[in-house]
């Protein structure tokens, strides 16, 4: 990776580190409640205005960025750890092991997401936990097919072939001269990624089986905003550009990569 | 013609197969969630009660016979009935399908409608400023959560100029905002494809030459450039048509759409195994079937793959 494709990730570490500090002191000003400023609109005072219940929205956001964050990165390692392995596992193989994989792919991209997640809230209680588990298991099999796709093609250069005729073991062979070839797709696939969990995660708290009831997560104060929308718009965009400006960089970002990758950019 | 049959068997074939995962997997899913006797009798009920429906719909059995006996069921066509309003699981779906058959059809459409032009228009001259601006204007509303956009609509267009009523299925009227926010969150997409399709293939030898031989500007973009950017299109509206038939949830829900995607997710809250069982082998059997059409779409479109599968 070179200098200017470090700045955002540093950038972005620093901010995590700031928000971590700061959490005790946010999440209290999230909560507190004032209702002699109810719905009042931004001012110099509260930078993003207040809701329904007067909680400072600016506090709100910040707040939840931790929540929906944390849970599209965790759930983009766990989607991203499960569908390398399967991916370089389904490549390798080959006969019946290959077959049960993919079809196992095909099984889980056909199940519907959202039955899955509110069955594993319903078991695992309403949590970022349950929600980071979920969109993991559910959508590893993104990664599975790509990898699959690009490491069967990998698998094939003379390169490779010429580390199998060395003596190199099979998963040496995997992870010292395969992998290192499909790592550039990799990482442009994981920031997109993460870009696609956190709407997911925002999703299924606007539904009301994301995060806990009361937790500020950006996609449940979107959806606390609806009654209120033409009285206070403030109460949806505040939430909305966060997650909708967050989505932008990550996605430029992403195509950035791809295009200093080499890769044709956001795959479709 | 026996190379097609082979393939449709094999489909068909792997069709099952996923059908019966499927199954499977949601049982496990939903008796791990919670004891359905409870949510029949409701939360009240006596023990005595709740053994009694055990009883009656067998779930005092094992779990491998129950998860059997609902396999043999199933492959004679027997959905079982909903566990809370006694109607027969599949007329349930059946009912459902139809509203979500219409959102798909309406915003998919709709998307095609803008996202075509669009696209020729900003990859055919990229470089211009206004296609620019439209370039960036769809990278943003790429990176847009389509709910917060329905939300927006929602308040502008019924609340507050109350053109258009904000919820509900009752007549055409009703029928606009909901296809609108789904093709402004599908169409940006498809827009920069089609973009990238037209831009790439504007160098192409084919282009050069059709130039070359004095075909004019409009004629080299509709007849040479279009067909080949609009295939490369095809995998994606059929991607997107897939997702749209498995019932668009979060839209459902902001307009009351009495579709799959809002059957899905009552009856998963209601514990009603039956339901969901129908409603989830319908939307797999749906979103295979559109894939499969996208297969031959490509195999009727392209004459080169065309001669390909004859070989």
């Amino acid at each position: 990776m070179t200098r200017p494709l470090l700045i955002p990730l540093i950038l972005m570490a620093l901010a995590g580190l700031a928000l971590w500090l700061f959490a005790p002191a946010l999440a209290e000003q999230a909560a507190a409640i004032n209702l002699d400023l109810r719905l009042a609109a931004p001012s110099s005072d509260r930078w993003l205005g207040t809701d329904q219940l007067g909680r400072d929205l600016a506090a709100r956001v910040l707040a939840g960025a931790p929540w929906s964050l944390g849970v599209a990165a965790g759930s983009t390692a766990i989607a991203l750890t499960l569908g390398t392995l399967a991916g370089l596992a389904a490549a390798e193989l080959e006969g019946w092991p290959r077959r049960i994989i993919l079809q196992i792919v095909t099984l889980v991209i056909s199940f519907p997401g959202l039955v899955a997640a509110v069955a594993a809230v319903a078991i695992l209680g309403q949590s970022g936990f349950s929600v980071l588990l979920v969109l993991g298991f559910l959508t590893w099999t993104l990664f599975a097919r790509v990898i699959y796709a690009e490491a069967s093609s990998v698998r094939s250069r003379d390169y490779v072939t010429a580390a199998r005729l060395g003596g190199v073991s099979r998963a040496r062979l995997l992870i010292r001269h395969v992998l290192p070839a499909i790592a550039p797709s990799l990482i442009a696939m994981m920031v997109f990624h993460f870009a696609d969990m956190l709407v997911a995660a925002s999703a299924l708290s606007f539904l009301g089986v994301g995060a806990p009831l009361g937790a500020p997560a950006w996609g449940a104060i979107i959806s606390e905003s609806r009654p209120y929308v033409y009285q206070a718009p403030w109460m949806l965009l505040a939430p909305a550009t966060a997650l909708a400006g967050t989505v932008l960089g990550l996605n430029i970002y992403g195509d950035i990569i791809a295009k200093r990758l080499g890769l044709a950019g956001r795959p479709s | 013609m026996t190379a097609i049959l082979t393939i449709i068997a094999k489909r068909a074939g792997e069709l099952i197969l996923l059908l019966i995962g499927l199954s499977t997997l949601l049982f496990l899913l939903l008796r791990a969630t919670g004891d359905p006797a409870t949510a029949i009798a409701g939360a009240d009920a006596d023990e005595e009660a709740l053994t009694a429906i055990r009883a009656e719909y067998g779930f005092d059995l094992p779990l491998s016979v129950q998860l059997g006996r609902n396999l043999v069921r199933l492959s004679q066509g027997d959905f079982g009935a909903s566990l809370a309003s006694q109607q027969p699981a599949l007329e349930a779906v059946l009912t459902a399908i139809p509203a979500t058959l219409l959102l798909a059809a309406l915003a998919m459409l709709l998307t095609i409608i803008i996202a075509i032009p669009a696209g020729a228009w900003i990859g055919h001259s990229p470089d211009r400023k206004p296609q620019r601006a439209a370039a960036l204007l769809v990278y943003v509303m790429q990176g847009t959560p389509g709910f917060a956009v329905a939300l927006v609509l929602v308040q502008v267009f019924a609340v507050s100029l109350g053109w258009v009523p904000a919820i509900g299925f009752s007549g055409p009227a009703s029928w606009i905002l909901p296809a609108v926010s789904l093709s402004l969150f599908l169409a940006p997409k498809l827009t920069r494809v089609v973009a990238a399709n037209v831009g790439a293939a504007r160098g192409e030898d084919y282009v050069r030459a059709a130039r070359a031989g004095g075909a004019t500007e409009t004629e080299v973009l509709f007849r040479h450039i279009l067909p080949n950017a609009l295939l490369g299109a095809v995998a994606l509206i059929g991607s997107q048509f897939a997702f749209l038939i498995g019932g668009v949830v979060v839209i459902e829900t902001i307009f009351a759409w009495p579709g799959l995607g809002r059957l899905l997710v009552q009856s998963t809250l209601n514990l009603d195994f039956p339901v969901v069982q129908a409603a989830a082998l319908t939307v797999a059997v749906l979103v295979y079937a559109v894939n499969a059409l996208t297969d031959l779409a490509f195999i009727a479109l392209d004459p080169r793959l065309r001669r390909k599968t004859a070989a």
